[in-house]
């Protein structure tokens, strides 16, 4: 018979469903019905949040890794024979443009075919989760493509082709830049500039200069100045105490994105990790938190939803596991609060870099 | 894959419950065109007979593969073959239309239909009015909000836009696509007049609306600015007169703040004795931050200046009671940060100077 604190702590145990969150990624690896469709263009990013779910989860021995590191290879927009195309290099959200399946060059030359900063980034991070040692990523490519996207306000678009600009992008590209170990696909300062002006009265950030203040947003402008290494040089002492406070004023129960809106799933993640990143998450209340994450808990289909009673989607499912995952739930694999990845895959990616760095070094020591 | 029309006895109906791959061979029956009204598939048209359609290439082992309807992979099909011969034409025009219906979110189709509504000189004010529409359906779409921005600036006339993102704001208050697109229009042809009248009925309507109060700080940083004292006057006044209306109301409280912390929150005349009389009548978990914020600011102002001794120790204890209330009482899901917060300040201003302890105190909360 277990002590009453054991029996307690079954009880939490057994409320998280581990298992029919595992089946719910696995669905989502498959198939997806039609009313997914908006979907289509996004498809490497849902792929994103399924792999990183499983390894959040320690999850990841289901997925065929091989399998899945061809398909998104075949989404890398290959550079064609004369390299015409470098400046639409990156990844795409999938091939509905058209283009024959490929994961080798040279590139097809078609006329609307580029790739998209969010893809790029959930793609790279997505072949690190599956051990892949990103050999086959066109860096010339990818960060020329990259470079294309930077306005002269420090903001990105996401295509070539032109999209709204605002702080999410910069986001990708930082992380891009911080996954390749190189900062020459993006004006550092100028992007600087664009988070500062970001800066909304209420200390949290806006989708740009003037918007209204986000929890979503300002975990981008965190996450980017943290992975430029610039937190301190960006922002004051006084302006970070102050950003603290709009961050952990956003706890209800769960957490909401902004000052008088509904608390949503998501948001323990973006706030969460916002938060982690400033050194406070451990002044936030687990338990409400814990609790609010789990009543959004889909205990049919697995995966999570932004509210309770409601559907889950990969999205949420992803995020909520991160916001367990950042209260410390058991059995949960540590995120990393600003690439959002495992810690795990984060490790695997310092040791690439160092074999980078270690053969960039073996070649000079040649000369 | 086959265009030669086929006799075929299946009924539309049935077609609709068919496998997701298009099979190569589908034909509807030989009544093709006698009700106009039916829907038929683009490899059916005669008018489309030239094009190859492109399907989707996944791949062998497809991942995260959406199931696709007979006519959407069809619809999708022919895009794909226009879009690789870079088509400009009015059958292009027209599918991009369908395209959208099918998956609006598809940043491509927008492209590629904007790149037709520039070759083929199509009249932009009937773009207007189908992304209009487009938008009332899918409010919090990126790609619509996009298009319909660059149709303004091509046509240069933001004539109707105020009125079109009001409609959209009294289906959804808080709208952040909305509020975007409208802070947009305002910058960028100067449209601030009725900008906070605007907002103040907003605010009647909603005074915890947090996206009207952020367009309030928006309006008046851009026109009056806030140097003015009596400006400034102003606006404390209606933040005071909210939140007597609604006490429990963070946006006001924010903005209050927000407007006067560089100036310094204790040093604005006769604001705190108005704060501490709110408190016993109108108190929040917000009213008590923004008295700790006040006593801080003072407790920095008076921070080793000899004949402030006394009053800064004082000042010291309020701002630690306020901790202490609201980490005990009043934001107690707060709890563990309101006492980060009294610890912090004890060390840095506490009357026997710096003492050893952390700031940052190892974690005192244990994981569920």
């Amino acid at each position: 018979m277990a002590e009453e604190e054991n029996q307690f702590e079954e009880f939490e145990q057994i409320d998280f469903l581990r298992d029919r969150h595992v089946r719910f990624f696995q669905r989502t690896l498959q198939v997806l019905p039609e009313r997914y469709a908006s979907l289509e263009t996004t498809r490497l990013s849902i792929l994103f949040f399924a792999l990183s779910g499983l390894d959040v989860l320690d999850a990841l021995e289901v997925v065929d890794s091989k399998v899945m590191i061809e398909w998104i290879y075949s989404q890398q927009v290959l550079p064609t024979q004369d390299k015409s195309n470098l400046n639409r290099g990156g990844f795409r959200g999938s091939a509905h443009i058209g283009i024959p399946y490929s994961t080798k060059g040279p590139g097809v030359l078609h006329p609307y075919d580029s790739g998209h900063v969010a893809m790029t980034y959930t793609g790279l991070c997505s072949l690190l989760i599956l051990g892949d040692d990103l050999s086959r990523v066109n860096k010339e490519a990818v960060l020329a493509g990259l470079k294309v996207l930077q306005l002269e306000d420090g903001s990105f678009y996401a295509v070539p082709e032109g999209s709204e600009n605002d702080i999410r992008f910069i986001y990708c590209a930082a992380s891009i830049c911080y996954m390749l170990d190189d900062w020459s696909g993006m004006d550092i300062q100028k992007a600087i500039d664009y988070i500062r002006g970001s800066l909304s009265y209420d200390n949290a950030f806006g989708q740009g200069a003037g918007r209204e203040s986000h929890g979503g947003w300002t975990y981008c402008a965190i996450a980017s100045l943290c992975l430029m290494g610039r937190l301190d040089e960006a922002l004051s002492p006084r302006e970070l105490n102050r950003i603290r406070r709009w961050c952990i004023m956003r706890q209800q129960s769960g957490f909401h994105g902004r000052p008088n809106k509904p608390v949503d799933t998501c948001y323990s993640f973006w706030v969460g990790a916002t938060l982690e990143l400033l050194d406070v998450f451990q002044f936030t209340h687990f338990e409400k938190n814990r609790s609010f994450i789990l009543s959004t808990q889909d205990r049919l289909v697995g995966g999570f939803a932004k509210w309770p009673d409601s559907h889950p989607d990969p999205l949420h499912a992803y995020l909520g596991l991160c916001g367990l995952s950042l209260i410390g739930e058991p059995d949960l694999k540590k995120v990393h609060p600003a690439l959002n990845i495992t810690q795990r895959a984060f490790q695997h990616l310092q040791q690439l870099q160092q074999t980078w760095r270690d053969n960039a070094g073996s070649c000079v020591g040649q000369q | 894959m086959s265009t030669v029309e086929e006799p075929s006895s299946e009924p539309l109906g049935v077609k609709e419950q068919k496998e997701l791959d298009a099979e190569v061979g589908d034909h509807f029956g030989d009544n093709y065109g006698a009700d106009p009204t039916r829907y038929i598939l683009y490899r059916d048209r005669k008018e489309w007979a030239d094009l190859e359609p492109v399907p989707q290439d996944d791949g062998p082992n497809p991942v995260v593969k959406i199931a696709y309807s007979d006519k959407f992979a069809d619809v999708y099909d022919y895009f794909r073959a226009l879009l690789k011969k870079d088509e400009k034409s009015e059958r292009a025009f027209a599918l991009t239309a369908d395209a959208i219906d099918l998956n609006a979110a598809n940043y491509t189709v927008w492209h590629y239909r904007r790149v037709l509504l520039q070759a083929l000189s199509k009249d932009l004010r009937e773009e207007m009015k189908y992304i209009t529409n487009i938008i009332e359906e899918q409010p919090k779409n990126y790609q619509v909000w996009h298009h319909r921005r660059m149709v303004v600036e091509w046509l240069n006339d933001p004539s109707a836009e105020l009125q079109f993102i009001a409609d959209v704001l009294s289906q959804d208050a808080k709208n952040y696509h909305a509020w975007q697109h409208r802070q947009w229009v305002i910058q960028e042809y100067k449209l601030w007049d009725n900008e906070l009248d605007f907002v103040e009925n907003l605010l009647d309507e909603d005074v915890r609306n947090n996206s009207a109060w952020n367009q309030r700080h928006f309006v008046i940083s851009h026109t009056t600015g806030f140097s003015d004292p009596a400006i400034v006057q102003r606006e404390i006044q209606y933040c005071l007169n909210q939140i007597r209306k609604a006490p429990h109301n963070e946006s006001a409280w924010n903005y209050l703040k927000g407007m006067l912390q560089d100036r310094g929150l204790s040093s604005q005349p006769g604001l705190l004795e108005k704060i501490l009389e709110l408190k016993e009548t109108h108190c929040s978990p917000y009213l008590l931050a923004f008295l700790f914020d006040c006593y801080e600011d003072a407790l920095e102002s008076s921070f080793q200046k000899e004949n402030l001794e006394q009053e800064h120790k004082e000042t010291l204890k309020k701002a630690l009671e306020i901790c202490e209330l609201l980490a005990q009482e009043k934001d107690t899901i707060r709890k563990e940060y309101w006492q980060f917060l009294g610890r912090s300040l004890k060390n840095k201003y506490g009357g026997d100077g710096p003492s050893n302890e952390e700031t940052k105190p190892a974690d005192t909360q244990e994981a569920s």
